[in-house]
């Protein structure tokens, strides 16, 4: 079958404004120049001691932080894309493009970190052992987000607004479990960079929503249910969520690792943080005149 | 807003299939390279210090002429942050090394840095230009490579040999000759800067399509060679990188003549006689290296201003 050919925005790239247009974006993008580490030389990863814990938590914790490889993992294609997107869109300020250059650079640094880490642990698995959540983590977001159909202001406000901040407040958690110094540190510089990561979605939506019409707010709400229906609720950052996938190994593995202060949550913590995000989430939204309606999952019943 | 739509068989079709997910160290040469960038950041807010750039030692001609270098500088390094992001997707696509992923990460921060830093001197020299002369535009607009990285047809090792092996490798000579003749302290400082990065992405380059090679076959080291002769045909010797390559206009004239009010004052620029030798001199070079480390031989260049090379 003939696949339709894929529609990208074509560039006109002059005028070309490079002047810092939104302050806190620009500060962001200061804050993270001047913010560096590498992960070789910043973590002092010799200080892992294998001995200190079982076999059990040991393994449960190598499937906790390949599944974050895996998810991190996203934004080494779907950054790039983003930049190129607003690239592509006429008259997109220069501040947005400048931050999204290093924030890849901190995706990238955290890959490798939640790589090495969980091959500290016993190795690094390169893939989930019940395929089916590879298909709820191939999400194809630089697709989508590349796709002249899709509106980049819904994508901004839903993927680097809404799902940055909720993952900011899942890795708040794993960094308060993370007695271990290793992954301490390692969760210590992702919260950091996830800070400004979730900051720059929100305060790009709010100088965004200040011009939009119904239509853009329309977009935006449909945008976030889907992503709620089909990425969140799917289980694609709590495991748990998945309503089609039996995820009780995952939860084990959560809840070993969370025992032991290898940097985790358990199902029942990030589900907690999910609804309490949610209702945050839904507060803030409002106040930009974006109404998002309740929802219901499942299992967990109306959020 | 966007303008018209852009439409062809594009990698971008397919879902995304990233499993098994490889994040192992395949390449050292590279994964050292992405050790080393992160290693070796600086800030263009903070790497010169602006505040006590004293421009008002120059002559108002000194001062346009900075101000229209370093934005032709913005704007060509705006090209590696609008255009060259592609590749690293199709890296990803293609499940390249890993190592490759992540480098290109960094390489896109870099570009971004070289962009601001030109910006910053534009605008601290009179004024940030926002678009080229009308007549100009066609030479700085685009070297096309975010469409090349794409596009489904054409390979990922053609793209790295044509803009990093040739026209990157180009442009870090003819900067390494700027850097050496300017005397103006933070526009060579400015130069300095951008070439330490840039070594790196030359490396970066040459790494990558030594690693590909034993996996080609003699028609797609074929498509290297012609990806290669087009993008120093079309792009180079069309005047991207230099205005007295590019076609006879006003605009280029006048680019001309800017360079060499800031030769003569070692503000950071260089002029057509001093700057062809180092032109051939590095088409040259990149003949040679592909020929000994690639096997490929790229045929002789014509440009009425060089002459067969």
């Amino acid at each position: 079958m003939m696949m339709a050919p894929f529609r990208m925005p074509v560039e006109i790239r002059f005028p070309l404004d490079l002047a810092v247009a939104i302050a806190p974006i620009h500060q962001l993008y200061e804050d993270a120049k001047l913010d560096t580490w590498e992960p070789e030389q910043d973590v002092l990863w010799s200080l892992f001691d294998r001995a200190a814990f079982s076999n059990d938590a040991l393994a449960a914790a190598r499937h906790v932080w390949s599944r974050r490889a895996w998810l991190e993992y996203t934004g080494i294609a779907e950054t790039p894309a983003l930049l190129l997107r607003f690239c592509l869109e006429r008259g997109r300020e220069a501040d947005p493009k400048y931050f999204l250059t290093v924030r890849n650079t901190e995706e990238a640094e955290l890959v490798e970190s939640y790589h090495r880490y969980a091959e500290l642990l016993g190795g690094y698995h390169d893939r989930p052992a019940d395929r089916r959540w590879e298909d709820v983590i191939n999400r194809g977001y630089y697709r989508d987000v590349l796709n002249a159909e899709t509106p980049l202001d819904a994508y901004v406000a839903v993927h680097c607004a809404l799902e940055d901040g909720l993952e900011l407040e899942l890795f708040r958690a794993y960094k308060a479990n993370a007695v271990e110094p290793v992954a301490r540190a390692v969760l210590n510089q992702s919260v950091e960079d996830k800070i400004r990561h979730a900051e720059f979605g929100w305060h790009y939506l709010e100088k965004r929503s200040m011009e939009f019409g119904a239509s853009d707010r329309a977009a935006v709400i449909h945008a976030a249910l889907s992503w709620l229906h089909d990425v969140a609720f799917a289980g694609y950052h709590l495991p748990s969520l998945s309503t089609a996938i039996d995820s009780s190994g995952e939860q084990h593995a959560q809840e070993l690792a969370a025992d032991v202060g290898l940097g985790a949550a358990t199902a029942a913590q990030e589900e907690e943080i999910f609804g309490a995000y949610l209702k945050a989430a839904r507060t803030r939204l409002g106040t930009l005149g974006l109404r998002l309606p309740v929802l219901s999952h499942p299992r967990l019943g109306k959020f | 807003m966007m303008a018209t739509m852009d439409s062809y068989r594009s990698i971008l079709e397919p879902s995304e299939s990233r499993f098994p997910l490889d994040l192992e160290q395949r390449n050292p040469k590279i994964r050292k390279l992405f050790h080393a960038s992160l290693a070796n950041q600086w800030n263009p807010a903070n790497a010169i210090d602006w505040n006590s750039l004293d421009v008002g030692a120059l002559t108002p001609e000194q001062r346009l002429a900075v101000r229209t270098r370093w934005s032709r500088r913005a704007w060509g390094e705006y090209g590696a942050i609008s255009e060259s992001p592609a590749l690293q997707i199709r890296f990803c696509h293609d499940r390249l090394d890993p190592d490759a992923r992540l480098y290109f990460s960094i390489r896109s921060q870099e570009e971004s840095r070289h962009a601001e830093i030109s910006y910053l001197l534009a605008e601290k020299f009179g004024g940030y230009i926002d678009a080229p002369e009308v007549d100009y535009e066609n030479s700085v607009s685009t070297h096309g490579v975010r469409r090349l990285a794409l596009d489904a047809q054409t390979s990922v090792e053609c793209t790295v040999a044509a803009l990093v092996c040739s026209a990157e490798q180009i442009i870090f000579n003819i900067f390494a000759h700027i850097a050496h003749i300017t005397t103006h302290p933070a526009i060579r400082q400015a130069y300095r800067l951008i070439l330490r990065d840039e070594v790196r992405h030359c490396a970066f380059g040459w790494y990558f399509v030594a690693s590909r090679l034993p996996l080609l076959g003699s028609a797609q080291r074929d498509r290297i060679r012609d990806a290669v002769v087009t993008m120093i045909e079309e792009v180079e010797l069309n005047g991207y990188q230099l205005a007295w390559l590019a076609p006879e206009s006003e605009a280029s004239r006048a680019q001309v003549d800017s360079d060499r009010i800031l030769w003569q004052a070692g503000l950071g620029a260089s002029v057509e006689e001093l700057e062809k030798p180092v032109f051939i001199s590095s088409l040259r070079d990149i003949r040679h290296r592909m020929k000994s480390e690639w096997d490929i031989l790229l045929p002789a260049f014509f440009h009425p201003k060089t002459g067969t090379i």
